[in-house]
Parts: C-alpha cells; sequence; structure tokens
C-alpha cells in the first residue's frame, strides 16, 4: 500500500507540475493608456443600468438609445428615448421590441421622419417607427424575411439619388448585404441581397453613391451605387476598389474591419474627401478589455485605396465613430479607453520618419493628433457609440447609461 | 513469420473489446482471434436542476446517451473497424440541463453528440517491439482524457471542450512500446455545426494533436498532451484558433475497491494569430469506490468557461458569432456523488443510479456582462438525477483509442461501470 500511496503521490505531482509549467505565461493587467491632454468634459449622464447601452443616435433634443444581450433578467429588445435639451439626459419613454434579444444599430432618416432599428440573432429585422411626435415613435412595421432572419447587425440609413434605403449587414453563417427601400415605408421592398464578408460584412457608409463596406478579413471595398461612374446600382453595386487594412498588432492576421467613415472636411482643400476611416474590431472581453485599431485609408484613389496612417491606443479598441465634419475632428467610441477626439484635418500620410511604424504608416497619436479624450480614469466605462450632434458628443455606455460630454474645438 | 503473425494477432486484440462470451483482453501475449462485438446502451434519466435559470428550477426527463457502438477486426487483427452510432440528435435536442455546460450552440445544457459518433478503419500491425497502427475516419482526437460517457457520472463535467476532442474526420498514428504509447493526428478543426452535420472535408488537416501515454504500477497511467485546433467555432477558418494542453492521471483497477481515479489538468488558450485573446482552465478529480454491491463515485471541478449571447432561448448561444469578442468568463465550481449499483436481467445490464451536484459559478472578470448570480438567480445551483443506464453486449472501454493507441487494458469486470 505505501508503494501505492507513493505512486499516486508522485503521479500527482507530474500532473500538478506540468500544468503549473504550462500556466506559467499569464495574462498580463490590460488597462488602457491614459490620455493626459484636455478632456472632454461630462455635462451630465442619464442612468441606464437595468439593461445594457447599445447604439445611440440624437436628433434635435431627443436621442435614441438601443440595448445588448442580457443583464440579470432583462434583455436587450428595448429602446430608449430621452430628453437631452439639459445638462443630464432624462429618460421619457421606451420601446419594446418582441422575441429580440438585442437591438444593435438605431438611426434617424436625414428628414427626421423614420426611426429605424436592428434586430440581431434570432428574428433578425428593422423595426421602422414613425417620428412625428419624436417623444412617441409610433412602429410602422417589423421588416423580417428570410433574407434578415439570421440577425441584423447593423442597418445604416442612407439616401442614394433620391431614394431612402436601409442597408443591412446580415449575419453569418451566410453573411450578406441586404438593402432595402424604404420609399414606402410601411411596405419595405428588397433591392439587393448579396453574399460578402469574410466571413462578416459588418457595417457600411453610404455618400455621394458610394457605398463602403466594412468586410472583416477582406477589409474596406468600396462600390458604386449610383455616384460612381463605374455603372453600379443599388441594385447592382459594382465593385470599384478594396483594401485590406492592418492590425492592431503584428502577432495578429486579417483586418477584423468594422465600421467605416468617408470623411468630407467642410474646409475644403486637397485632402477633403481623401480619407476613409475603418474602425478594428479585435478581441474584446466585455466588459473588461477591447482591442483595435482606426485605420486611415487614402480613397483619393478609390480603384486603390491604401491605408497611410493610423490610430492605437495602449489597452482598448475602438468602435462606431461620429464626426464634426466643421471642424475636422473625428469622435471614436473607445469601449474601456473612452471617447477619443482626433483631429483629422489636413495631411495624415505626411509625418516624419520618426512618426511612422515600421511598416511605413503615420501613426496619429505619435504625429499629436489626439485632441482629447472623455471618460477617463473615473468609474469603469464601456463605450459602444458616439454621436456628435453639432454641439455636443453623446456616448452611450453599455454599464453606465447615456453620457452627455462637451464637443472640443480647434 | 510466425512469430509476427503471433504479434500481430495479440495487438489486434488489444484494439478491439472482447465479444460476447469471448475471453477477457490483456496485455500480454496471448493470442486471441476476436471477430467483433456490439453493444447498445442508453441513459434513462431524471434531472432537476435549481435554479437552472432566471431563479426558475427546472425537472426534465431524457434519454440520454442512446448508442450502438461496434467494433471488428479482420485478418487476425491487422485491419480493425469502430463504428459507434449516436443517437442523441433524436432524443436530446433541446440539450441536457447541466449547470455550466457549453459548446456547439448550447449553454447550461450539454449538446447532443452527431449520428456518426465514430467510424473509422484501423491497420496495425508490429515491428520488433513496437505495436504500430494507422486509424483514419471521424472520431476521437488522441488529446485529453477519456470521454464523459465512458466514466461514472451522467452529467458531462464543464470541461468537456477543454478536456477532449471529438466527431473530427482524422488521421492518427501510434506506437505503442512496452508501457508507452505515443500518438499523432491530423484533422478539421471545425466542430459539429448539428448531430447531422459533417465535418467540413476541406479542413482536414488545419490542426493537429501529439498525446502521450505511459503505464505505471498498480493500474495508473499518465498522460500528456498537446492540440492545436484552428477555428473550431468559427465553420469557414477565420475565428479564433485554440491551443490546447492536457495531462492527467488515471487508475483503473475494477476489481479492487479503490475502482478508478482520475486527476486532471486542462488549459485551452484562444488565438488571434499569434496572440492569446484568453485562457481557460480546469483542475477535474474523480473516485470511484466499491462499498460492497454499490460503486460510489466523487468528482470535483474547478473549470473557466468563455460566455457568449444568449438567444431568446436562454440555454442557446449563437452558433454564428459576429466578432472575436466574449461577454465573460466564469468559474464553475463543482462538486458531484454518485451511487449506482449493477444488476444483469437477462441480456441487458441495467445500473440504477442517483446523483447530486453542487454548483457554484463565480465571475472571472470584472465587471462582466454575464454575472451568474443575475442570471441564474443563484450563485449556488444544485442538481439531482435518478435514473438507469440499459445495455446490451459487453462494456466497451477506453471509448476514443484505437490501434497501438489502445493502453494495456485492464479486464473488465462485469457491471464494473456505472
Amino acid at each position: 500500500m505505501p508503494r501505492f500511496v507513493r505512486l499516486v503521490v508522485r503521479s500527482t505531482s507530474i500532473v500538478i507540475a506540468a500544468g503549473a509549467l504550462a500556466a506559467c505565461d499569464s495574462d498580463s493587467t490590460n488597462a488602457p493608456a491614459p490620455f493626459t491632454g484636455p478632456a472632454l468634459a461630462s455635462l451630465g449622464r442619464g442612468n441606464m443600468n437595468t439593461r445594457f447601452m447599445a447604439e445611440v443616435w440624437t436628433r434635435g433634443d431627443v436621442a435614441y438609445t438601443s440595448t445588448w444581450g442580457q443583464r440579470g433578467q432583462a434583455v436587450g429588445n428595448a429602446v430608449h428615448i430621452w430628453r437631452i435639451g439639459g445638462a443630464q439626459p432624462v429618460l421619457v419613454d421606451s420601446l419594446i421590441v418582441e422575441n429580440a434579444t438585442t437591438l444593435g444599430d438605431i438611426q434617424v432618416s436625414d428628414d427626421g421622419r423614420l426611426l429605424v432599428v436592428a434586430t440581431e440573432r434570432q428574428n433578425g429585422s428593422i423595426v421602422i417607427y414613425d417620428l412625428a411626435n419624436p417623444l412617441k415613435p409610433t412602429r410602422i412595421t417589423r421588416y423580417l424575411t428570410p433574407n434578415t432572419t439570421n440577425g441584423v447587425h447593423t442597418a445604416e440609413v442612407a439616401r442614394v439619388n433620391g431614394t431612402l434605403y436601409a442597408f443591412l449587414s446580415i449575419d453569418p453563417p451566410t453573411a450578406r448585404l441586404v438593402i432595402v427601400d424604404l420609399s414606402d415605408p410601411a411596405n419595405p421592398r428588397e433591392t439587393l441581397v448579396r453574399p460578402m464578408g469574410a466571413p462578416f460584412v459588418h457595417d457600411v457608409f453610404v455618400r455621394d453613391g458610394l457605398l463602403f463596406t466594412a468586410l472583416w478579413n477582406d477589409g474596406l471595398t468600396i462600390w458604386d451605387v449610383g455616384g460612381g461612374g463605374k455603372g453600379g446600382t443599388v441594385a447592382n453595386p459594382v465593385q470599384i476598389g478594396n483594401v485590406r487594412t492592418a492590425t492592431f498588432s503584428s502577432q495578429v492576421s486579417g483586418s477584423e474591419a468594422h465600421n467605416i467613415w468617408w470623411f468630407h472636411d467642410a474646409a475644403g482643400g486637397a485632402n477633403a474627401k481623401r480619407y476613409a476611416f475603418v474602425g478594428e474590431e479585435g478581441p474584446a472581453s466585455s466588459q473588461t478589455s477591447s482591442s483595435g485599431d482606426i485605420h486611415v485609408v487614402d480613397v483619393s484613389d478609390m480603384a486603390n485605396p491604401r491605408e497611410v496612417a493610423f490610430f492605437h491606443v495602449d489597452g482598448a479598441g475602438t468602435h462606431n465613430f461620429s464626426m464634426d465634419e466643421q471642424r475636422g475632428i473625428l469622435y471614436a467610441a473607445y469601449y474601456n479607453g473612452g471617447v477619443r477626439a482626433l483631429d483629422v484635418r489636413g495631411d495624415l500620410s505626411g509625418c516624419t520618419a520618426a512618426q511612422k511604424s515600421a511598416d511605413g504608416r503615420c501613426d496619429l497619436q505619435k504625429m499629436g493628433r489626439e485632441m482629447a479624450a472623455g471618460l477617463q480614469g473615473g468609474q469603469r466605462v464601456y463605450i459602444w457609440g458616439v454621436h456628435f450632434d453639432g454641439s455636443y458628443v453623446y456616448a452611450s455606455d453599455m454599464l453606465n447609461g447615456l453620457w452627455k460630454l462637451a464637443a472640443t474645438d480647434r | 513469420m510466425v512469430g509476427l503473425l503471433r504479434r500481430v494477432a495479440a495487438a489486434a486484440a488489444l484494439a478491439v473489446p472482447v465479444a460476447p462470451g469471448c475471453a477477457q483482453i490483456t496485455d500480454s501475449a496471448h493470442v486471441a482471434t476476436v471477430s467483433g462485438s456490439v453493444r447498445a446502451q442508453a441513459l434513462a434519466l431524471v434531472t432537476r436542476v435549481d435554479p437552472a435559470m432566471s431563479a426558475r428550477a427546472f425537472t426534465e426527463g431524457y434519454l440520454a446517451q442512446p448508442i450502438i457502438m461496434a467494433h471488428g477486426s479482420a485478418f487476425r487483427g491487422a485491419l480493425a473497424a469502430v463504428l459507434s452510432l449516436d443517437f442523441e440528435g433524436l432524443t436530446l435536442d433541446r440539450g441536457q440541463l447541466t449547470p455550466g455546460a457549453y459548446g456547439e450552440g448550447y449553454a447550461d445544457r450539454r449538446h447532443p453528440h452527431t449520428y456518426l459518433h465514430e467510424a473509422l478503419i484501423v491497420g496495425r500491425g508490429a515491428f520488433y517491439r513496437t505495436g504500430v497502427s494507422l486509424a483514419i475516419g471521424k472520431g476521437f482526437v488522441p488529446f485529453g482524457t477519456d470521454d464523459p460517457m465512458t466514466r461514472p457520472f451522467a452529467a458531462y463535467p464543464v470541461n468537456h471542450h477543454l478536456a477532449q476532442i471529438l466527431e473530427r474526420y482524422v488521421a492518427i498514428g501510434a506506437l505503442r512500446y512496452g508501457r508507452l504509447v505515443v500518438e499523432g493526428a491530423l484533422f478539421n478543426g471545425d466542430e459539429p455545426a448539428s448531430p447531422g452535420a459533417p465535418p467540413d472535408a476541406d479542413r482536414v488537416g488545419d490542426s493537429w494533436a501529439a498525446r502521450v501515454t505511459a503505464r505505471a504500477f498498480y493500474q495508473l497511467e499518465l498522460q500528456a498532451s498537446y492540440a492545436f485546433v484552428t477555428s473550431p467555432e468559427i465553420a469557414d477558418g477565420a475565428g479564433l484558433d485554440q491551443r490546447k494542453w492536457s495531462t492527467a492521471v488515471r487508475l483503473d483497477r475494477p476489481l479492487s475497491r479503490v475502482r478508478s481515479g482520475l486527476l486532471e489538468w486542462a488549459r485551452t488558450d484562444a488565438l488571434l494569430g499569434d496572440l492569446r485573446t484568453n485562457s481557460f482552465t480546469s483542475v477535474l478529480g474523480e473516485l470511484t469506490l466499491a462499498v460492497r454491491s454499490i460503486s460510489v463515485s466523487g468528482r470535483y471541478e474547478n473549470t473557466t468557461r468563455p460566455e457568449e449571447q444568449r438567444l431568446l432561448d436562454p440555454f442557446r448561444t449563437s452558433r454564428s458569432p459576429t466578432d472575436l469578442g466574449i461577454i465573460g468568463i466564469t468559474r464553475w465550481q463543482v462538486g458531484s456523488v454518485a451511487a449506482s449499483m449493477q444488476r444483469q436481467l437477462g441480456r441487458v445490464d441495467v445500473a440504477p443510479f442517483a446523483e447530486v451536484s453542487f454548483s457554484h459559478p463565480s465571475a472571472e472578470l470584472t465587471p462582466t456582462a454575464f454575472v451568474p448570480r443575475d442570471i441564474y438567480g443563484s450563485s449556488s445551483i444544485w442538481s439531482i438525477s435518478l435514473g438507469a443506464r440499459l445495455g446490451v453486449g459487453p462494456h466497451h472501454t477506453r471509448m476514443g483509442r484505437y490501434g497501438a493507441g489502445m493502453p494495456n487494458v485492464t479486464p473488465r469486470v462485469p457491471h464494473a461501470t456505472h
């Protein structure tokens, strides 16, 4: 028996020692790098602690926020409506979308008449509301088809040649872009279904008859949908160019292209329409860590877009964007890194050797392009989206609610 | 030549379990011609979990693990075949309530396995004193510990996806020299998409594994294994990869008072390229004692698991994630006790059992989008299962090891399992 006991002890020791050896490569802490420059002053917050907040959109004195996932017993099936005229957003009403667990994107149409909400996962759809009374949206219809039911990850509402469309990025396994004509909001009409993305199509940006798609590992693809001079239409987009953007780490392959903004600088000049910003969504653990850079793509030659610069925050990754195009400022949600404001006016591809990364791209941080940051250093935040309304920056914090921040100036 | 044939035949005898009425299998050079065997078994049980979800207790009944296992050999064992058909896709589509279980689109329910659980052809021979084999087909990857189906609990441990890799197209080369077994394999990384879905044949060879097993005295067995699995969760290969380690001590003495034991450690790193994004670990111990005619088993495990968004059915997660993130990591500490007693009713072996578990989930990362106490309504979860394991035909041991990869097998006493 003692021999047996010795054998058990010895064998156990081997197992534990092997485990300890393999486990010694422990994870490091992943706190976001603090920004020591000017702060985007926090003016107030509307609390939301019962559900996780997702995207934010504002129009006038009203903000709409969506909800995500499951928080305790509450699921992300609510749209919250806020008065934002004062310093502190005030929750005034909510809408519930039945048979939904996550509402991702939320957007008001450019004429202020419609509110479009995406529902993700099972029963993927868009829900369209009439905003005749902005504080009391009334449902017009829920658009759910076999082509959307796997989940609408994002829904971008944009006008092409005068017609209002919703561009829906549909979840895999067969990731696809679905474009819906909203001319008659009560009867949305499917205009295009096209598989794309590797393996996801995450988001799009539409402007001047050009469609920019964020295709994850396929990077950024630019399509003519009526304004690119290639014969493309919304019903038949024609590809113009593609670039596979870089990643936040040399250890990582793929692009993880997540969202896009094609910047039109109101100040004009040679660089006025030269840059598209691509958000990279790297690995994350909600609501502790995130990763992914902002990639600056020179689209002056749409057929041959190329990445020329990037912005990186140690320990945090970017999510959605909003822009103050009058002042040339990009606001980026940075999850656990708060909100970052970047000066993106002028030449972003011209930098000194010391401001370049090893692969030759300009590092906006080394160029001193970070102007200000919000929601730093205080309570933990996890910022999903930002929306600049011309005066203020609204940030949707998954953990805490809707923040109203002072915008920055040049 | 005769000696070589004798060695081949002996090796074949170790590759397949005994046929009904045949002599026992041993690790000696005893030469036996084994033509094959078939066993059908299932687990009928009622389980109550309190709370299972949202502070609610669930009580459900199942026919779990309904499986037909067939082994056969020809050419005096030089060629063997293994076939396992699992019908959980028909009986267990909603999954088996198992706090902490996860994987393949299920959470807190153990997922059903695929209809074609194993189907392999095994060729084997001997070179001097070394047994060699090559197994090709669909089945277990030589990684980690024995499948929980062959162990003494009705509920799978939380660490199933950390400690086993199964239901893949696989090619396994194995060498056995004395007490040492070395296996290496190539396989497809994608996890089964559904009970009826085959693996992606285009991905065969994108993943690999190796395992070393050493047989010590007193039926003690040591194993250490490593696997690199390409994108198990996103079928087209664009998801996070996994780097996996497992090491374990296994005790198998079915004729003694201490019948079996297992102490295992496992770890899985999730990788994006070369960057580790998360790490999940498990320590698990099992022990089974014979108390008169009753087998009494205890198990403790301490395992971390990833959390993903739940669907409208709170026990399901998406099989098509839209990013590389998780919403949290939960540590599951689970203690279980089971008792069973085997009886033979004609050709049917029946083992009534009772099993009780206590689970304590806690958030490993904070803040987190998955707070166990809020999701379940408590951080103390009790489970009780009552039922019986039913089977016809000889017991098949060491599911998932093939050819020379099968360490020397201990004689299996009737009624020794759960």
